[in-house]
């Protein structure tokens, strides 16, 4: 049974330069998201797999021109509604968490202040309540000693407790129904990046949200998505069950990807 | 080319440490006592995950840090006492190809110039040898003489990296420290810059340090394999021994997180409590006290050094060697 949250539909799009040179980078690309399902969209360097999502929250770069198509939230046309109607959705109906959690949290404001403002800003409430559903937000994605760390600054957290503490951010604090997820473990320890996923998986489980997994790591992509997308080059070149992908790929590039990330497999 | 007797160590590390003072009369630990070879034809690789000190290794080996103590050894003898005159002149045999090529290549300088600075400042050349070297260099690496003369922004990712490595081994050198050097690559051309590294190691019969945190990419290169923690090596031993038996619960925690790009794989993983503990002064134990599954008391009370468990195979827990023991008895 289909249950679509968000398709995206022959979407195509380019960077305008300052000549006024249109660099055509998507290519009627179309997918489509269905609810309580994770879903990775992969693609290497300049495939278009993060455009497309940060088109989707309205946080493209602001050279990049939408020729056609549309995205569909949960029937919504979200490139026809305004910055303000978009800004409505950001957060309690959508949330992001981006690569470099440290480089995404505020430097100057202390993590539990952070998750508190945010906290505030969806479901209001007192500053002591806001800070209390801070702390407990942290200790639900397993980050020790929730009361201290609250009131540490992003620099005092390694790139993984960070990553968590987005994930609070995103998951918890705000209460989403689609959460997009763009490359959160590059960069990290692969035991690390383990334990992130892991946290993903599970809240995505018990709070039902829909996943968008946007990563270059096929690796990750085989153990724990439902459905995956492969962009190259600005066009969608398979999208299938992961089961199928995995073993079965129909299109050449998939193919080529397939083998290039199972390079020590290949070898035996 | 030249030849060596078979297991010629052209490379001896011995009981290298590298402290860090952090003020207060504290130390950090980077390297803590390691020792390893490295010989013509064959690829160590070096893993483990930030702040174990793996990059600190090379740096040490070229000194571009200067190791606290212990010894680096090439052809029979040490290059620590060398004065950085005499220091520049084993850069011949000596190179390093970074991980980003973006930052490790000058923006402006060409190609050319890149290429042309190691042959000018160790090789006495003609003009005419030079331009002919260089044609070769860049034909070696895959790329034709029209890059020569581009500037890095203008070559891709994989391209600049195949210009880092052309210029690490324009004076042909017999050994090469590869400081993670497909981390910055798309999986595509990762595959590409490894069958060239491959390629050019047999051809040109290299010492190859290949440090890496991507586990894959190591099981593909490398002949023999070790795990560092915290500035020791865990483990040590041939690749495939290391990645079908990983003895250590590091190395099994280690190898059990990483993800295979296949369906259906089963991991079994080994998980470590809690987070990574501090390298300044650590004390007299096991690095993995506090976080190991297979802990006892002793642990946390006495170093653990290396102990032979097979061929090449070392292993720096005591408890893995008598489970080990165990069941080959029982």
């Amino acid at each position: 049974m289909s249950d679509p949250i968000l398709q995206v539909e022959n979407f195509s799009g380019g960077f305008l330069s300052k000549t006024g040179e249109m660099t055509r980078i998507l290519h009627d690309v179309s997918y489509t998201l269905e609810r309580g399902r994770i879903t990775a969209v992969v693609g290497e360097t300049g495939s278009g797999k993060s455009v497309t999502a940060l088109s989707v929250l309205g946080l493209q770069a602001p050279t990049f021109r939408r020729l056609s198509g549309r995205i569909l939230f949960d029937g919504t046309d979200l490139t026809a509604i305004g910055p303000k109607e978009l800004r409505a959705l950001r957060g309690s109906r959508i949330s992001m968490v981006f690569q470099d959690a440290r480089a995404a949290l505020n430097p100057v404001f202390s993590i539990g202040q952070q998750l508190a403002d945010t906290y505030r800003l969806h479901h209001g409430g007192s500053r002591r309540a806001a800070m209390a559903q801070a702390v407990d937000a942290l200790r639900r994605v397993h980050i020790p000693e929730p009361e201290r760390r609250a009131r540490q600054y992003p620099h005092e957290f390694s790139g993984g407790m960070a990553q968590r503490a987005m994930i609070a951010m995103a998951a918890l604090i705000c209460t989403p129904e689609l959460l997009i997820l763009d490359e959160p473990t590059t960069g990290l320890d692969v035991t690390t990046q383990a334990e992130i996923m892991d946290l993903v998986l599970d809240l995505a489980r018990a709070r039902n949200l829909t996943v968008c997994l946007i990563t270059h790591d096929l690796g990750v992509v085989a153990e724990t998505c439902d459905h995956v997308v492969v962009m190259n080059r600005g066009v969608v070149a398979e999208t299938g069950p992961t089961e199928r992908i995995f073993t079965a790929p129909r299109d050449a590039y998939t193919k080529r990807l397939l083998g290039a990330s199972q390079l020590a497999e290949a070898a035996e | 080319m030249r030849t060596y007797p078979k297991d010629y160590p052209i490379v001896q590390i011995r009981n290298l440490h590298k402290l860090f003072p952090v003020g207060r009369g504290q130390n950090l630990h980077a390297i803590d006592g390691v020792d390893f070879d490295l010989r013509p034809g064959k690829t160590l690789a070096l893993v483990g995950e930030s702040g174990s000190g793996k990059s600190t290794v090379a740096r040490c080996i070229v000194r571009l840090i200067e190791p606290s103590s212990g010894d680096v050894v090439l052809h029979g003898n040490s290059i620590l006492p060398l004065t950085s005159l005499q220091m520049a002149r084993q850069y011949r045999q000596l190179q390093m190809v970074f991980q980003d090529p973006n930052a490790s290549l000058n923006p402006r300088m060409t190609v050319r110039k890149v290429l042309e600075e190691p042959l000018k400042l160790h090789l006495d050349m003609s003009a005419g040898t030079r331009a002919s070297r260089l044609r070769e260099l860049i034909e070696m690496v895959g790329l034709t003489a029209a890059h020569l003369d581009r500037y890095p922004h203008e070559l891709s990712g994989g391209q600049r990296q195949r210009v880092g490595i052309a210029r690490a081994l324009a004076i042909n050198p017999e050994v090469v420290l590869l400081d993670e050097p497909t981390a910055s690559l798309d999986v595509s051309v990762r595959g590409q810059i490894l069958d060239l590294l491959k390629r050019l190691q047999s051809e040109l019969n290299l010492a190859f340090l290949f440090i890496s945190h991507d586990l894959q990419v190591v099981r593909h290169v490398a002949d023999e394999v070790a795990v560092m923690y915290l500035g020791r090596i865990v483990e040590q031993g041939p690749t495939e021994e290391i990645f079908r038996h990983p003895r250590h619960p590091y190395t099994q925690a280690l190898i059990s997180a990483a993800p295979v790009a296949q369906w259906g794989v089963e991991r079994h993983r080994v998980r470590l409590a809690g987070e990574i503990s501090t390298p300044v002064d650590p004390p007299a134990a096991c690095r993995l006290a506090g976080r190991c599954p297979i802990e006892q008391p002793v642990c946390s009370r006495r170093d653990m050094p290396l102990q032979e468990i097979g061929p090449d195979h070392r292993v720096a827990c005591p408890f893995a060697v008598q489970a080990l023991l165990d069941r080959k008895t029982g």
